[in-house]
């Protein structure tokens, strides 16, 4: 953990924010003695109510832009600076970091069904490696965010249905240090999401198109 | 005779229960609106039950009786609907209000500029002082 958030200060230079969802281990010490701000939730939230938790003190701190990654030790700070000239190149609201060497057969087929009902052709869409510009930030700040489970596709639908861009960089990752993925450990967690988040699409699905048609034609 | 004097009490005692709830405010605004209308309805259709053959010649339904349970299915419906998106609306504010209280929580260790963490590693303030931050007693 603190090695992490030095590991982050040390390749960006940027503020640190951990967000504890609520764990009851000394986390927020030794993130506190490694330099980094901390929030420490009164209950828990899930992964996307911590990184939530995290876009709104961004906005309450006026800043312009946030890295995302988890304290697992599975995300490489000194991959940070590639995702922000990355974003700075292509002027993209939201770079991805994915993996694609650890992506599971299960979890292609995942990308794949997703990409086919959503039309967002994002590989690693559950990677918490993550660069936000201010745009983003507000709208994943918004109370339309609030009722989302994962830093994931449901968090993709919305940045569309706003007209943010996507874009993926291919990063390097490391296994996890402590324990595995929560969504993709066992067949019935995976029915569970794939279920949760079919329906999320369809809740959304056609949203996405129609603000585009909209955005384009207020242009014209 | 006998089924409308039973029918009459038990919607009579039903009615009674829900104005009583009413009455003591234990249900809000337009919670108690909803269940005063529907103590109305099992009153008007337990004291006269003729009303249920009236609506049925009405609505052209050869088996009255089904219509008052087939109406009250829907309306459960409605309601359990209505719940779940109460409770979606609640939900969503809990989950603000954590996120909020947590960060006004970080601002206040920072502000104390100590490297005191909330929650509970921090020492307790001392029980002097509770009564006047609270502004009681």
């Amino acid at each position: 953990m603190a090695e992490v958030v030095r590991g982050v200060i040390a390749a960006t230079g940027a503020d640190v924010l951990v967000v504890s969802d609520a764990s009851e281990d000394d986390t927020a010490r030794l993130a506190r003695s490694a330099g980094a701000a901390v929030v420490e939730l009164p209950c828990r939230l899930g992964a996307w109510g911590a990184a939530q938790t995290g876009m709104r003190y961004a906005r309450r701190h006026r800043y312009t832009t946030v890295l995302t990654l988890d304290a697992d030790g599975q995300h490489h700070p000194q991959e940070l600076p590639s995702l922000l000239a990355e974003q700075r190149r292509t002027g993209a609201s939201v770079v991805i970091g994915t993996y694609s060497e650890r992506l599971s057969a299960a979890k292609r087929l995942a990308s794949r069904y997703f990409h086919l009902l959503t039309g967002i052709g994002v590989q690693d869409f559950t990677s918490g490696l993550r660069v936000y510009d201010r745009h983003a930030v507000r709208v994943l700040a918004s109370r339309h965010a609030s009722l989302l489970d994962y830093q994931d596709l449901g968090v993709l639908m919305l940045l569309r249905k706003n007209g943010l861009t996507l874009r993926e960089l291919p990063t390097v990752m490391s296994p996890r240090s402590q324990g595995g993925s929560r969504v993709f450990s066992s067949w019935r967690m995976v029915a569970r999401y794939m279920l949760h988040t079919t329906v999320l699409c369809f809740a959304q699905i056609g949203t996405g198109r129609r603000a585009r048609l909209a955005t384009t034609g207020a242009a014209a | 005779m006998t089924a409308q004097i039973t029918s009459g009490l038990i919607s009579v005692l039903l009615a009674g229960a829900i104005l009583y709830l009413v009455r003591r405010d234990h249900l809000h605004g337009s919670y108690a609106l909803w269940w005063l209308a529907v103590a109305g309805a099992i009153l008007l259709l337990g004291v006269f039950p003729p009303v249920i053959d009236w609506l049925g010649r009405v609505t052209a339904i050869n088996y009255a009786p089904i219509l008052p349970i087939g109406i009250g299915i829907g309306m459960i419906l409605i309601r359990m609907l209505k719940m779940d998106i109460d409770r979606s609306r609640r939900e969503r504010q809990i989950r603000r209000l954590a996120q909020k209280l947590a960060i006004l929580e970080q601002e206040i260790v920072e502000l104390r500029g100590g490297s005191a963490a909330p929650g509970d590693t921090s020492p307790p303030p001392a029980p002097a002082e509770l009564p006047r931050i609270a502004g009681r007693r």
